[in-house]
């Protein structure tokens, strides 16, 4: 087992290293010089330009660039940031609280939320509220988050017009308004989410229903509640764990639409922000780190499918 | 959890107690970043937002367009017209030096330095000489009288010398707020500038421009008392804003306007008679109503709220939309039909986007074949500031004195003629008018030229906006401007 688990993270450093090669190569492609946006459309003398593309390690060949960065970032040092000259660690520092708080609430919401719904979807399928739900969960699936975002501003506006839920306040300085004002934000994010793992549930359920061992412990005369949640769910999860863990990813990259549509201070934003001034040091930080914590969660997914199931133990 | 329990708990949530704003700071939300600081060099909206809290000028334009002392108290002009004497007050950059006649100085030679590139620097080409007549005191000379001399000089923001080189990110002024920080696509912090000369005034602790892109957002901020402030709303959200308990809806008449330019140094816009016939093609009234929903005013070169320059639509034939003349008008000028072109689109702005597509519809029914190129702002300046368009549709900021305005914009070779336009028979007009001191004489020069650029001029001018602000209702003492100047910001109070 220590040899899969030490497999899969050797796959896992490659995927990150292919990553930071894509990105380095990807923002260089893009039209526009880093310099010459810092310096403004105006300001075309060709002697700053020179000083600042110097200063940036502009002029260096790719390679050079590439391998120097990543040198120091395997000794800790993400370089400074093009724009605010603040250590690109800092800033981003700074920022990915507020999308690891919305990640993680979305998250929870859609455990909380689908978990049951799909339960409840497996054991009365075929009946009108089984539809009912299912057809509410393809609508959540269907539909886009950040336009679910702009409905639910402008239903906040309708019903709760004198309420505060806009805007970002920290945690730590008063956590109520800043769980107040996250509300809507989580919604649009994790509504899609909690529909799709609701049908992951669903499917595995309906499947697990039918298995003998079920027959079984209903002929023991097991109550029906226990049969659904101890001998029943236990086994879907597993493919409902899978889920997860790309779901987070997924809530991990949504958050860039619903931190712009919410104005969150947020990885997101400042990931967008970094794109349109060409700040590369920032750039590459920040994929590279979302590239990270993508590959971690799946990695923990990994680790929690062999604590669930005894078989994956024995590969 | 039962249902009851879990509605507790969302009405506990709810109900908890919005925080205390810092105190007296003013929260506003915009929609896009500035595209940098330098109030010499950037002139979109987005940075003369932030900057009118920087920086101010020698003199200022208050808000019914009137010219008013600002960093020079007063000022005397020797009988000839060419020799103004100013009187600087005693003021602080906020980098805590005494601001001198030679900052002055310093300040309008970056402007006219042509390696600046300050769509300004044309406006104070007509000086002759500058000299520090006293600690205080400032003389400047022109080579000719220019009656426009003091509304311009509050288009120029007195900047602090030494941080010129860099002005685009970290502002140095003199203005009743600071910048503190900038976070990129976040917000823009600014705070109260202790040392202001203006004793008493401002009176918030800070401002805090927070970037929100969807309008939605903005309008639930500020129904719910995130925001207190939005500086510019459109049409369609104060609509929905007006009535909302505890929001304030404020309106102007807009200086800047919307257009359709027209690259006139290459086909198909370099014949006049192509131009006059997409101002005959474009159906402004219909404009106003679809996109501006009946909130704005067409007009000609200048705007209305320009009331003693400004002449009616009425006088402008070309205005009367006839798409069959037009058609006429292309073939009687030998172009074959339809007329193939591309305009580019200021694509960050709702609304130069909706009217692009309106223009577009209207063109195509005159013999037009429009293709658009929505283009994001960056792209946008760059190809506007190069000419290399063959027309484009966006918003323009006009300006208080239609000297500077025309001067700038449609003069040979003036700074933001972008449209390669050149006509001799304007620029005389416009030379004699500058120098024509008498206003009733300067109206007439004027009234010629409104007549000569609406139908063949490099610009069709659509419509001019009713400008909105939303403020909650305990702010107090602020007023919108015609050039969207935030300048009443520094007697804004917020009451508890």
């Amino acid at each position: 087992m220590i040899r899969a688990l030490l497999a899969r993270l050797g796959e896992l450093l490659f995927v990150a290293f292919g990553v930071s090669v894509l990105t380095f190569l990807m923002i260089r492609l893009v039209p526009g010089d880093a310099a010459q946006v810092m310096l403004g459309a105006s300001d075309t003398s060709p002697e700053k330009l020179a000083v600042l593309r110097h200063q940036l390690g502009l002029d260096q060949p790719l390679v050079a660039q590439y391998g120097d960065w990543i040198w120091r970032v395997l000794h800790g040092d993400f370089g400074t940031s093009a724009w605010t000259g603040m250590p690109v660690i800092d800033e981003i520092g700074g920022r990915v609280g507020v999308t690891v708080e919305l990640t993680v609430l979305g998250l929870l919401v859609a455990v909380v939320l689908a978990i049951p719904a799909g339960c409840l979807m497996a054991a009365m399928r075929s009946s009108a509220s089984d539809y009912a739900v299912r057809i509410l969960s393809i609508a959540g699936v269907t539909v886009p988050s950040f336009w679910l975002g702009s409905l639910l501003l402008y239903g906040a506006g309708t019903f709760a017009p004198g309420v505060p839920l806009i805007g970002w306040v920290p945690f730590a300085d008063a956590p109520l308004a800043n769980l107040q004002r996250i509300i809507l934000p989580v919604a649009a994010i994790a509504l899609p989410v909690v529909a799709t793992l609701a049908r992951v549930v669903r499917a595995a359920m309906v499947e697990a229903l039918g298995q003998d061992y079920v027959r079984t412990a209903r002929a023991k005369g097991i109550g029906e509640a226990l049969v659904v949640f101890r001998h029943a769910l236990r086994n879907a999860l597993i493919p409902f764990t899978t889920s997860l863990g790309i779901m987070a990813g997924y809530l991990f990259g949504g958050s860039v639409v619903i931190e712009q549509v919410f104005a969150l201070p947020g990885l997101g934003r400042l990931m967008v922000g970094a794109i349109v001034e060409r700040n590369y040091p920032l750039i590459q930080a920040a994929i590279l780190l979302a590239t990270a914590v993508f590959v971690v969660v799946n990695f923990v997914v990994d680790l929690v499918y062999v604590a669930i199931d005894p078989r994956a133990r024995a590969a | 959890m039962s249902v009851r329990t879990g509605r507790l708990a969302v009405a506990a949530l709810i109900l908890a107690l919005p925080i205390a704003a810092r105190a007296q700071t003013l929260e506003l939300a915009t929609d896009q970043s500035p595209v940098g600081l330098d109030p010499q060099v950037a002139t979109a909206f987005s940075t003369a937002l932030i900057d009118s809290n920087i920086y101010e000028g020698l003199t200022a334009i208050d808000k019914d367009l009137r010219v008013i002392p600002a960093l020079a108290a007063s000022w005397t002009i020797a009988p000839d017209g060419l020799t103004y004497d100013f009187t600087l007050r005693d003021v602080k950059f906020h980098n805590g030096r005494a601001m001198t006649p030679d900052d002055i100085i310093k300040n309008i030679d970056r402007v006219r330095d042509p390696k600046t590139a300050s769509p300004y620097g044309s406006r104070f080409t007509g000086i002759k000489s500058m000299e520090a007549t006293g600690p205080h005191t400032l003389r400047v000379v022109l080579s000719a009288p220019a009656a426009p001399l003091l509304a311009q000089l509050a288009s120029l923001a007195i900047v602090a010398p030494e941080a010129f080189a860099e002005l685009g990110r970290k502002p140095v002024g003199t203005g009743p707020f600071r910048f503190q920080q900038w976070v990129p696509d976040t917000y823009i912090a600014l705070d109260r500038n202790p040392g202001y000369w203006d004793q008493g005034l401002p009176k918030l602790a800070g401002l805090k421009f927070d970037i929100v892109p969807e309008s939605a957002t903005r309008e639930l901020g500020i129904t719910g008392g995130t925001y207190q402030m939005l500086p510019v709303v459109d049409a369609s959200a104060a609509a929905t804003l007006q009535g909302k308990p505890g929001v304030r809806i404020l309106q102007t008449q807009d200086l800047a306007y919307s257009l359709v330019g027209f690259n006139a140094s290459r086909a198909p816009f370099g014949k006049p008679e192509v131009r006059e016939a997409a101002n005959m093609a474009i159906d402004r009234s219909q404009i106003v109503q679809a996109v501006y929903f009946g909130r704005a005013a067409p007009g000609g070169p200048l705007s209305p709220a320009l009331k003693e320059w400004a002449l009616p639509v009425s006088d402008f034939p070309c205005y009367a939309t006839d798409p069959a003349a037009a058609r006429k008008k292309l073939q009687d000028a030998g172009v074959t039909l339809p007329v193939k072109l591309t305009l580019n689109v200021l694509g960050s702005l709702q609304v130069v986007v909706d009217i692009a597509q309106v223009v577009q519809a209207q063109l195509n029914k005159a013999g037009f074949d429009v293709q658009l190129n929505v283009q994001e702002q960056g792209k946008f300046i760059q190809d506007w500031r190069a000419s290399n368009f063959e027309g484009f549709v966006s918003l323009n900021g006009g300006g208080p004195d239609p000297d500077d305005y025309f001067g700038r914009t449609f003069a040979t070779g003036g700074a933001t003629n972008v449209f390669k336009y050149s006509n001799p028979d304007l620029d005389k007009l416009l030379a004699a008018a500058r120098e024509e001191r008498d206003t009733a004489k300067r109206k007439q020069l004027y009234d010629q030229a409104q007549k000569m650029l609406a139908c063949t001029g490099p610009v069709a001018t659509i419509a001019y906006a009713t400008l909105f602000a939303a403020e909650r209702d305990n702010v107090q003492g602020f007023a919108p401007m015609p050039t969207r100047s935030l300048r009443y910001l520094r007697e804004t109070t917020l009451a508890k």
